[in-house]
């Protein structure tokens, strides 16, 4: 179901988006790029405002300042175009407990409006059957573990072929089989010109997939760009993503936390 | 109490805070307000009752409040199963509690707790009339320091002996039945004890506005044995000044209590996990398909009114739940059509069937309709994320209710008519004036689940706030009485123009007529306004939510 893509040259654009809970600031003026077809990895320690960056650009969030644009259409301003372009995949994904994996898939199908007949019945066969969902006809998503609710989760985006995927950790409760399906999965659609905005915690995927990221911590991007300007940035020519991510997110050295924590405690 | 109960309750008490002040000073003002006022006027005119009575009927104090105590048994456990429910055999925490060194003990008085609250809410109403009728009878402090306990025990009482009932059907039926079995017990035992009781407490009146008491006491007095009246014994025992028959009766009442709940605790050990089974999740298979091939696509454009209200119609099916609730809805409506539909001094058969008819429509839109969008719980993301506009799901889910409580006003306003013989003129006005209320009341129902949704609540009945259920009571008695204003005017009307109305001092003429016609639009403009203004403020608060929704 491929809509017209605008003029924008981008396909996901966080302009100065700030969030602010009270005095908290989750999100503090965070503005990126993502460009089409490009797989942009958006790597945060816990509570670093990954996810609501994340439903900022998505909708879910309302930004107390800045802008959430996908395909050029401002997601608050113009919801109806930017909506029908963009899959979001939460960590623990929206679904419905009491209907059943092909149920589900039919209702998202409908509830973008894409049309029915034969064509989608295929696609949505296809989709449990690559998801090894297929002989899970009679049971309801309440009863999928994690991994097949990421699963389906994912069929759910893939249904209508959005131009621009956001995921929060898409692999997360996969087995390493379903997870290596899910990365080919990202390159495929990414060769094919989908645009993926993809958050992990596993950075072997990140530096597998992914030809730039961004790193925020505390709620600031504090770097961006592909591994080799990263490097440049930090002056470690051999990092690797791991030691340029510890780097850049600086805090207390775990190995000292660790040896004091294990320490015996003096009298 | 035992340490671990006391720091589960410690833990929801903190929960609760947190709940509270996330809402912000002027909603915590402003519910701090709405519950003054509704203590005053609404526990005020309950003591008020009870002095009254006390006072008129000292005769009948005994039965008034046996049936008081009857009353709060009943609605507690009409209305508290799927609470029990909730709080003793589902949610992620109890999960957790399970996997912790904790006594299944310790558990069930901590959940035991949490599942009173809400009965023990209701019961403030009962223990304002009691003290009424102590205030109305002269009673001695005795009275006051007893009225509170044994108010809290019948509370108790009420709460363990569900818990039993549940923990024996979890402990000897199959587990594939246990939730139907469950829902069934619950649905129509509750619907059941109700209705016979209201209908048989409305023979005792003779007519509708003049109270028969001594009838009502001569029923009460025939269940007077029944264990929910003993705490009413022990009170009018003190009124009495009978202190035998009131240590008596209160020891009996606290020894049941001890029993049950002891019996409860017990059994609730052996039960907990298979409960948690059962009732923790959607149903592991809904059904088991044959190989077959796929069936031929439908053609035509996906529709999300259409998707949203098929998967309503599923998850209804499959959610027990939702269906236990659904039972007594059911139940209700026949009940009451029979209670009301007999013919009373005052009113014409005509407008018993016109409060009938409203009844129905207003009770069915507010079963069905009011925790529709907050029934979405997480999938309501989706609907979020989804490039359609709030106003489509808020009439997606009228579209959805509105169907059934037609369906039930109309068939029921139907048959009461033709038993009653109304002409057919009169059959058209009240399948006229249900459509019109119908649609009224089911877009009310539906705008206060959106105007404060609870989409975390995995109880249908708490999926609402305060501030929408109280948009929804307020929204739906301010519709009626227009609506059903601007009928009678009508009605009138058309008597003035014909010249057959009797309007007491009111010439029957055509320009009195016209004049209670127009009177009759600005009412139904009137009714009509205030659900649009439902439908905007509900639209505006969907636009507007933007929380997380936990997985619950």
């Amino acid at each position: 179901m491929a809509l017209p893509a605008s003029q924008s040259p981008f396909a996901v654009e966080a302009r100065h988006l700030v969030k602010r809970y009270g005095v908290v600031r989750a999100v503090d003026g965070v503005s990126f790029q993502v460009a089409r077809g490009e797989i942009f990895g958006f790597l945060g320690a816990n509570g670093a405002g990954k996810t609501t960056t994340l439903r900022m650009l998505c909708g879910l969030v309302t930004p107390t300042s800045g802008n959430s644009l996908i395909d050029g259409y401002d997601v608050f301003a113009d919801p109806m175009q930017a909506k029908a372009r963009l899959g979001y995949l939460d960590e623990e994904p929206f679904v419905h407990p009491h209907l059943t994996g092909r149920e589900f898939l039919d209702y998202i199908a409908d509830l973008y409006r894409m049309p029915r007949g034969v064509e989608r019945q295929q696609r949505m066969e296809r989709l449990l059957g690559l998801f090894e969902l297929a002989d899970r006809d009679g049971e309801l998503i309440g009863a999928y573990s994690h991994g097949m609710r990421q699963k389906i989760g994912l069929a759910s985006l893939l249904i209508r072929e959005p131009s621009v995927l956001l995921l929060d950790e898409p692999t997360n409760g996969l087995d390493p089989r379903s997870a290596r399906l899910v990365k080919d999965l990202l390159e495929g659609l990414a060769a094919r010109g989908t645009t993926v905005l993809l958050s992990t915690h596993i950075l072997e995927i990140a530096q597998a997939l992914c030809r730039r990221v961004a790193i925020i911590d505390r709620g600031h991007i504090v770097a961006t760009g592909t591994m080799g300007e990263l490097r440049t940035q930090t002056g470690s020519e051999q990092a690797t993503l791991e030691d340029l991510f510890l780097k850049l997110t600086a805090g207390p050295e775990s190995k000292d936390m660790i040896e004091r924590l294990l320490a015996p405690e003096r009298s | 109490m035992l340490a671990g109960s006391r720091v589960i309750i410690g833990a929801e008490i903190l929960a609760l805070r947190h709940r509270l002040l996330k809402r912000g000073p002027v909603r915590l003002a402003l519910l701090v307000v709405l519950l003054g006022f509704a203590a005053i006027f609404i526990g005020g005119g309950s003591f008020s009752l009870g002095v009254a009575a006390a006072r008129y009927l000292p005769q009948a104090r005994d039965p008034i409040l046996a049936a008081g105590f009857t009353a709060l048994a009943v609605l507690m456990f009409v209305l508290g199963f799927p609470t029990v429910i909730a709080s003793l055999f589902v949610g992620r925490d109890l999960l957790q509690l399970v996997l912790a060194p904790v006594r299944p003990v310790d558990i069930f008085i901590a959940r035991m707790v949490l599942a009173m609250i809400a009965n023990l809410l209701i019961s403030s109403l009962l223990l304002a009339g009691a003290l009424g009728v102590g205030v109305g009878s002269g009673a001695s402090p005795v009275f006051y320091v007893l009225a509170v306990p044994l108010v809290i025990t019948q509370v108790l009482v009420v709460t363990a002996f569900q818990a039993l009932l549940m923990s024996i059907v979890l402990r000897w039926i199959p587990a594939r039945l246990a939730r139907d079995f469950a829902a069934g017990i619950a649905g129509l035992t509750g619907a059941g004890f109700y209705i016979a009781w209201n209908v048989n407490l409305r023979q005792s009146f003779e007519s509708r506005t003049r109270v028969d008491f001594t009838n009502a006491a001569s029923f009460i007095q025939q269940v007077g044995w029944l264990p929910p009246t003993w705490p009413a014994h022990a009170l009018s025992g003190v009124i009495d000044g009978s202190a035998g028959a009131g240590a008596g009766w209160t020891v009996l009442t606290l020894a049941l209590a001890g029993l049950v709940a002891t019996a409860a605790a017990l059994l609730y050990g052996r039960t907990l996990l298979a409960g948690l089974g059962v009732f923790g999740g959607a149903a592991m298979t809904w059904r088991r398909p044959k190989q077959r091939p796929a069936a031929v696509a439908r053609a035509g454009a996906g529709s999300p009114l259409r998707a949203i209200a098929r998967k309503d119609w599923l998850a209804y099916r499959r959610d027990i739940r939702r269906l236990s609730r659904l039972l007594p809805a059911l139940l209700f409506p026949i009940g009451y059509a029979f209670a009301f539909s007999r013919p009373s001094k005052e009113l014409s058969g005509f407008w018993s069937e016109v409060f009938l008819i409203a009844f129905i429509s207003m009770f069915m839109s507010t079963t069905l309709g009011t925790p529709s969008v907050p029934s979405e719980r997480r999938g309501f993301q989706l609907l979020r994320m989804a490039p359609l506009p709030m106003w489509q799901v808020i009439r997606a889910k009228v579209a959805l209710t509105l169907p059934a409580v037609l369906v039930m006003t109309v068939v029921f306003g139907l048959i009461v008519a033709l038993v009653e013989r109304n002409p057919v003129s009169e059959i058209v006005e009240l399948i006229a004036l249900g459509i019109w209320l119908g649609l009224g009341f089911v877009a009310v129902g539906v705008s206060a689940g959106a105007i404060d949704p609870r989409f975390e609540s995995s109880d249908d009945r708490r999926a609402v706030g305060m501030v929408g259920t109280l948009a929804g009571v307020g929204g739906a008695l301010g519709f009626g009485a227009l609506s059903i204003g601007a009928f009678a005017l009508l009605v009138f009307a058309a008597g003035a123009l014909a010249g057959t109305a009797h309007l007491g001092s009111l010439p029957s003429t055509p320009a009195i007529g016209a004049l209670l016609g127009a009177a009759a639009l600005v009412l139904a403009a009137g009714a009509a306004t205030l659900v649009g203004a439902l439908l905007w403020a509900a639209n505006a608060s969907l636009v507007r939510f933007e929380d997380a929704i936990a997985a619950t």
